[in-house]
């Protein structure tokens, strides 16, 4: 019946317009795919110059390819407020674990536990993140991401494999997914020029 | 020879709901249009169809409906030569929508348990 219809089911599948395109997920595996280069090449300001170069090239390209095949829609200032008092909340709660750590490293008692395990730590939190962006979207695919991610660590710690190059694999596999689904939605949605029509 | 009373409940209780049911909401594709519009602030002519599955003519005549009574906003604009042509609830249309719903829940929660 018409009145179970949800809302919040409308509101998800809105929600998932975003990432139909694959565009984010390129997004996410550049800027890990950047993490890799700036351990590879000691050029700490890469991630933070891939992720606003990135960001604002995303919402570009966007305009040009995803808009004319799939439309525009934009949430009610009220959702906008809760999706960014979300990522607010998220970046402060890094930002807290990353003060912390820097803290720890700098005391000068630096804990060896935190030496040991700090690429499993500073994965994990990446990894976080990008499971918080599964959740919240409801994107499943982010889960794997994840993980990549997060298996990074755990090939650097126990199997020896380098640090940068998990960061590089997770980041270049993610960018090849992101790449197929964009693929898929160019050749699913082609562009689409409005009909003239006269409503009245 | 046996009587039978059939008895028909035409209170008030059972008939308001639904006869204050809008009929031009209850059509399942303005429902969908309106449930659409309602999730977001504002929606392109191009969303609508992709999300709604309709066809253009269908769109624009539901679309064309829901504004005549007052219910959306219908923009048209030029992006460069293309046309373009936005979409939105009015306050009337959210406030129809919402008692819309309310009425729809009262009716179903009228109707005795199986």
């Amino acid at each position: 019946m018409l009145e179970n219809i949800s809302l919040k089911e409308i509101q998800r599948k809105v929600y998932m317009t975003f990432f139909q395109d694959g565009l984010w997920d390129i997004f996410l595996g550049l800027f890990i795919l950047g993490w890799g280069l700036a351990i590879l090449t000691d050029a700490t300001y890469l991630p933070g110059v891939t992720f606003i170069g990135l960001y604002f090239a995303i919402w570009g390209i966007k305009k040009r390819l995803t808009y004319p095949r799939i439309g525009y829609a934009r949430f009610s200032t009220t959702s906008r407020r809760r999706i960014t008092a979300r990522f607010i909340i998220l970046g402060v709660a890094v930002m807290l674990v990353g003060v912390l750590m820097a803290v720890l490293w700098g005391i000068g008692t630096r804990p060896q536990w935190l030496a040991d395990y700090f690429p499993l730590i500073f994965n994990g939190i990446l990894a976080a993140v990008v499971c918080f962006i599964a959740y919240w979207a409801r994107v499943n695919r982010f889960y794997l991401y994840a993980v990549l991610i997060f298996l990074g660590a755990v090939f650097h710690l126990w199997l020896g494999v380098r640090w940068e190059f998990g960061f590089i694999g997770a980041g270049g596999i993610i960018v090849l997914i992101g790449l197929g689904i964009l693929i898929v939605f160019l050749r699913k949605y082609p562009k689409m020029v409005e009909e003239v029509h006269d409503s009245n | 020879m046996r009587r039978y009373t059939i008895v028909i409940n035409n209170s008030d209780e059972v008939q308001e709901p639904v006869n204050k049911i809008d009929r031009l909401i209850h059509e399942p594709s303005r429902y969908i249009l309106m449930a659409y519009l309602y999730v977001v602030e504002v929606a392109d002519f191009l969303f609508l169809l992709r999300q709604t599955g309709m066809t253009w003519g269908n769109l624009s005549a539901h679309l064309s409906k829901l504004e005549t009574a007052g219910y959306v906003v219908i923009e048209k604009e030029f992006l460069g030569k293309k046309p373009h042509t936005t979409v939105r609830l009015t306050d009337h249309g959210r406030n129809a929508f919402e008692e819309y719903r309310g009425n729809m829940k009262r009716v179903l929660d009228n109707l005795p348990a199986k």
